[in-house]
């Protein structure tokens, strides 16, 4: 187990989360029937918690990035990231209905979504079936009802940030509908609050300056930011 | 004749007693051509009844009455589970193919230092053989491959008996994908590795173990040219099992507790 702990740096998830990496790393180091169903387990209570705490569907990625690796280390196996995928898409296929009942729920379920995207590669390149589901998801945040809260807004432009750049690189055309989607937003959006169009317009600035913002442009957003 | 009958039964519970001369069933729809392989109009009534299922024998359906050909099988499930391994697959055995272009291309010139014979070629390729290429074939042998290693057992094995301390013969070795086989041969490759991999099966599983054993046919195998040893009987694969499960009972030291522990289930209700 003192191995365990510092191959996958436990220690830097809170407590909860820490108990939770434990059982999954335990059941998958000590193999034996049961361990299939239990990271079956492990993977529907980081989805239903990545649903209800956003902070933790911002880390839920790392935390699966985990254990798919030592699953596949240990033992060639992939049931977790398996389930998890699946999950994944049956809450996708109901986002809809999520977004009606709850926007946290809604907002939280696109951070995770975005988040495995970002970490859960595949022969180092992103899983391309993430792909479309993702931009899905974002192209429904720049729908104009939704730009009009600005929780969803700050999600889009959030996700956007950390993995903009990788979307676009696996489809370019695709990005470009959103932005067309976000500039209009912009321009002609009527009742659009002050900060929804900042937002707007510094995730503008920062696509055309590719996927980086320019020293001003730093200054401009950021400098009543304190550090 | 019991068949007929019964989908006599089911039929009616699909189409119900008042839907029975409304119309085309709910699968009829799409389809262009009717049971026995002739065009259908747009307004023809697909009788999906009784009669039907008398006629639809295969053996009556003409020659033009089937799937068209197409690109290759198509994925059944879209889940992304599957998806995201069948990805995994593609770009693993495109590497894989790479690594082996280059490998050739590498012996090309040179003299080979191996000195035995092409058939025990140790994955290194041989200049001049024609190698496996076609990416489902590849694809389908690397899924076969996979689900073989993706076991207890195989993962036993690599851990105690290192690759340069295998002997051929006595230790499973992979079938090598980008060999020309044919698809009987191959199958019937990877059917004798998993077997001999069974060997290194945890040993509370034992009674499972010898059910494996016996399910397969082991006088198919006579006739194929490979490297295993000669399998005559059931009997003789028993005490292959038998001696390797007792061999490897030091390392069942973390076996037998481990299988007693149960997950702390107390992880549900702090998550709640």
């Amino acid at each position: 187990m003192e191995n365990l702990k510092e191959d996958y740096k436990i220690q830097s998830f809170d407590l909860e989360t820490q108990k939770l990496l434990k059982t999954a790393l335990k059941a998958i180091s000590m193999p034996s029937e049961p361990s299939t169903v239990d990271l079956e387990k492990v993977s529907n209570v980081i989805v239903d918690q990545s649903l209800k705490d956003q902070v933790f569907s911002k880390e839920a990625g790392r935390i699966c990035y985990t254990i798919v690796q030592a699953e596949a280390k240990h033992n060639n196996g992939n049931v977790f990231r398996r389930n998890l995928l699946n999950r994944l898409q049956l809450e996708f296929v109901a986002r809809e209905e999520t977004r009606l009942r709850s926007l946290q729920e809604w907002v939280c379920f696109v951070t995770f979504i975005c988040n495995v995207f970002d970490y859960l590669k595949v022969n180092n390149m992103p899983m391309v079936a993430l792909v479309h589901p993702v931009f899905d998801c974002l192209l429904r945040l720049a729908q104009p009802d939704s730009l009009n809260n600005e929780e969803e807004v700050d999600c889009l432009v959030l996700q956007l940030h950390r993995i903009g750049d990788q979307l676009e690189k696996m489809n370019g055309q695709k990005m470009d509908e959103l932005f067309y989607l976000l500039r209009d937003g912009f321009l002609l959006q009527e009742g659009l609050s002050s900060m929804a169009r900042l937002l707007l317009l510094e995730i503008l600035e920062f696509r055309a300056g590719g996927w980086t913002l320019s020293d001003t442009a730093q200054k401009y957003y950021y400098s009543e930011v304190s550090d | 004749m019991s068949f007929r009958q019964k989908s006599r039964l089911t039929d009616a519970e699909y189409n119900g007693d008042e839907n029975r001369n409304r119309g085309p069933s709910r699968w009829s729809n799409c389809r262009k051509r009717g049971a026995d392989g002739s065009m259908r109009s747009n307004g023809d009534l697909d009788s999906t009844g009784t009669s039907d299922l008398k006629k639809s024998n295969v053996n009556h359906r003409p020659v033009s009455f089937t799937t068209p050909e197409s690109e290759g099988p198509v994925p059944r499930c879209a889940d992304w589970g599957s998806e995201v391994e069948t990805d995994e697959r593609r770009s693993s055995v495109r590497r894989d193919m790479q690594r082996r272009r280059i490998l050739t291309a590498d012996f090309g010139p040179r003299e080979r230092k191996n000195s035995s014979g092409s058939s025990e070629s140790r994955d290194s390729p041989v200049p001049g053989e024609v190698m496996e290429e076609d990416e489902e074939v590849l694809m389908r042998r690397q899924k076969q491959i996979t689900y073989g290693k993706n076991t207890l057992a195989y993962d036993r094995y690599i851990k105690e008996v290192p690759k340069h301390l295998r002997q051929p013969g006595v230790h499973p070795k992979t079938p090598n994908k980008f060999k020309k086989y044919s698809r009987r041969s191959w199958d019937q490759q990877i059917k004798l590795w998993k077997v001999k991999i069974h060997a290194w099966d945890p040993p509370a599983l034992e009674g499972s173990e010898l059910q494996a054993i016996e399910e397969v046919d082991l006088d198919d195998v006579m006739d194929i040219e490979l490297d295993f040893p000669e399998l005559d009987s059931d009997s003789s694969a028993q005490p292959l099992k038998v001696s390797k499960a007792s061999s490897s009972q030091p390392d069942s030291s973390q076996g037998t507790p481990s299988k007693m522990m149960k997950i702390d289930a107390s992880v549900d209700l702090d998550m709640a």
